[in-house]
């Protein structure tokens, strides 16, 4: 099956899913409503948001950072690991946009991605072809090969099923040994200092809690006023991502705690020692004082406008490629953001799909144009 | 990965051609004119007036418009040494097939058009083009300059309502109204009554992008050829409003190839609902013509 008949097929069912998940779940479209007015009064005061958060995040006894751009972010989070040795990772976009694998590898650290799709990116040396499903260019026989290398005694015709649990054995032993998980974060609440992650596998789960140390990678995008916004937006992703409802969404406040004992909290408990939130401007706070550009923070990487894309469901990953871990339209707009390139903008034909599909409304054709217009001043 | 250089270098020759010839002809390169105006002579359509059908030359040089990748380069020579005003009208033409067809597409319009609005007039041989192009691009500075003399152009010669007859057209007014305060009133001609209006066949839509999901003109169209008697066929995963396919008209000047390839792509989507497609603009036409049955609906319908 050619790439444009895979992609085609996975964006019809995934338009059709969405609908219904919406037309089932009607208080989800009322969610995205109230997220949106959350999420750009952030946007509008992003610097006494950064500033809330971080206090919030220490008040939990948690370590909170704020990286000014990539380098930054790979040298707190390098400083934070030490000589810690081996490192398990959930699929984390933020991680991604400052090269922090390639990094930690570089620096003689063990290290491995956990979600499934992300592990076969990995271990066939690729690159995500979508925010959400990183692998979807992959089928079943090129896994089997992939994952061969990784177990010898797998069969190139095995069944899906034996590959997902080849994988599972083979990452069980590094959660287990692991010194420290690094995540993402669907969501960052300045109220609270807590860390919504959504999930499927259970994947997030082992990083966020075996390891007995938890760092969270988070643009500061990805932070919204409370606690309630935050589980909205895990709820809102979700669903129009097209997996409702979600099998796992994870909450860290601080390291791991207990008040069993005459009702005193103390920390650590049996989880993580110590939790690190590491938010990364890379471009965003100049982005939310741009009148237009600002729009585009409220983005919350469903992914669902990849589909709606005539140019993305062309290209695929060869859209943007390696520049940044974000492609489709959302990501034309990301990679301007966060690497000030304008030319993947060239290529969008303003078909508007992306706009009809957005969850928060984000008039991602008229940002597409504002950049442009950018590239267009270049020549 | 995007062709940077590529995409640079038609931008440059964009701002150095196209926009001069815009800023001084109102046309973005020489064109024919006795053949783009053909069309109204024959019908004998009012010359001026108080309303006035816009064509913006989009139905007579849509052939033009496609080639326009291949055609950028020689335009830049030719311009660079100052042979664009004397040979260009020859270089941009249309077959006479291509001419004959958009005639025919035109009178239909200027026919429903003239149902509602008596006395509609046509500038011949002075209308400008709409500067659609500057926009899609990303000129966007460019883009508000022009509308500026645009307006100012249509003012000085008494226009006081314009109807369009194509979707880039609309939307360029519609993004001057926004950008610039674009203040004579416009219409696209599909808003208007289609008084006597019948066709007939069997199609799928192939949505403009323009049309169904930025001038919210989706559910409209579907009335309008349902109420016109023809037999439209829908299909929620080619059709719906969020998940159209656009037919790679826009990619064109920066990129043929690919720009081809989407428009095989959709012209695939559109074969597996129905045989033949409908469109609604002179650019998915010319797009999806090489690879599918395609008819305009101002060229199925009586009015």
């Amino acid at each position: 099956m050619s790439w444009l008949e895979l992609i085609t097929r996975i964006s019809t069912n995934n338009y059709l899913e969405v609908e219904r998940i919406l037309k089932s779940h009607p208080y989800v479209r009322d969610a995205a409503k109230r997220l949106r007015e959350r999420k750009m009064a952030v946007i509008e005061n992003l610097d006494d948001y950064v500033k809330a958060t971080m206090e919030s995040v220490s008040r939990i006894g948690g370590h909170a950072y704020l990286a000014k751009d990539k380098q930054e972010a790979r040298e707190i989070v390098s400083k934070i690991l030490g000589d810690k040795k081996l490192v398990v990772m959930s699929k984390t976009n933020a991680a991604y946009e400052v090269n922090l694998r390639e990094f930690l590898i570089s620096q003689g650290k063990e290290v491995w991605e956990t979600d499934l799709g992300e592990f076969l990116v990995q271990i066939t040396n690729g690159w995500p072809s979508h925010i959400i499903v990183p692998a979807v260019d992959m089928n079943r026989e090129r896994a089997a090969k992939a994952i061969k290398a990784i177990d010898p005694g797998i069969s190139e015709n095995a069944s899906i099923e034996e590959l997902v649990a080849a994988v599972r054995r083979f990452l069980m032993s590094k959660y287990i040994n692991a010194d420290a998980g690094i995540t993402g974060a669907n969501a960052v609440a300045a109220d609270t200092g807590a860390v919504i992650l959504v999930e499927n596998e259970g994947n997030i789960r082992m990083v966020t809690v075996k390891p007995q140390v938890h760092i969270a990678l988070a643009g500061i995008d990805k932070i919204v006023p409370t606690l309630a916004d935050a589980f909205d937006e895990a709820m809102v992703q979700a669903a129009y991502a097209g997996l409702y409802p979600p099998t796992y969404v994870n909450l860290t406040a601080g390291p791991s705690s207990t008040a069993d004992i005459e009702h005193t909290r103390v920390s650590p408990a049996t989880g993580p020692k110590e939790f690190h939130l590491v938010l990364i401007d890379d471009g965003r706070l100049e982005a939310s004082k741009d009148p237009v550009l600002k729009e585009a923070l409220l983005c919350i990487r469903c992914g669902r406008c990849y589909f709606s894309c005539p140019t993305y469901r062309l290209l695929g990953k060869d859209w943007i490629s390696t520049k940044s871990p974000y492609n489709g339209p959302m990501g034309v707009m990301w990679n301007y953001i966060t690497n000030d390139d304008p030319w993947p903008s060239f290529y969008c034909t303003h078909s508007g799909g992306c706009r009809e599909v957005c969850p928060m409304g984000i008039n991602i054709p008229d940002i597409i144009s504002y950049i442009k217009g950018k590239g267009t001043k270049q020549v | 990965m995007v062709d940077e250089s590529s995409i640079k270098g038609t931008l440059k020759l964009i701002r150095d051609v196209v926009y001069k010839n815009l800023t001084n002809e109102y046309l973005p390169f020489p064109m024919d004119k006795a053949l783009a105006t053909k069309w109204a002579y024959e019908a004998g359509v009012p010359k001026g007036g108080r309303v006035i059908l816009y064509t913006s030359y989009m139905y007579q040089m849509a052939p033009v418009f496609k080639s326009f990748e291949k055609l950028l380069p020689t335009v830049g020579s030719l311009a660079r040494i100052g042979f664009l005003a004397s040979l260009g009208s020859r270089l941009v033409k249309p077959s006479d097939a291509e001419v004959k067809r958009a005639s025919t597409v035109l009178k239909n319009i200027y026919a429903i058009t003239r149902a509602s609005r008596p006395g509609v007039g046509y500038l011949y041989e002075e209308e400008p083009y709409s500067g659609a192009l500057l926009y899609e691009l990303g000129f966007i500075d460019e883009f508000k300059e022009y509308g500026k003399r645009l307006e100012e152009f249509f003012k000085i010669r008494g226009v006081e309502e314009i109807i369009t007859a194509d979707p880039h057209t609309t939307f360029s007014l519609a993004n001057y109204k926004r950008l610039i305060g674009f203040s004579i009133p416009f219409k696209n001609y599909l808003e208007l009554p289609p008084i006597g209006v019948t066709g007939k066949g069997r199609f799928v839509i192939h949505d403009s992008c323009i049309y169904s999901r930025f001038l919210n003109m989706y559910d409209l169209i579907r009335q309008l050829t349902k109420d016109a008697g023809l037999e439209i066929v829908d299909d929620e995963k080619v059709t719906g409003r969020g998940i159209g396919f656009c037919c790679g008209g826009p990619l064109g000047p920066l990129n043929s190839k690919i720009s081809d390839e989407m428009a095989k792509a959709r012209a695939n989507s559109l074969k597996s609902v129905n045989p033949e497609a409908l469109v609604f603009c002179p650019l998915c036409y010319e797009n999806l013509s090489p690879y599918i049955p395609v008819k305009d609906f101002a060229e199925v319908i009586s009015p």
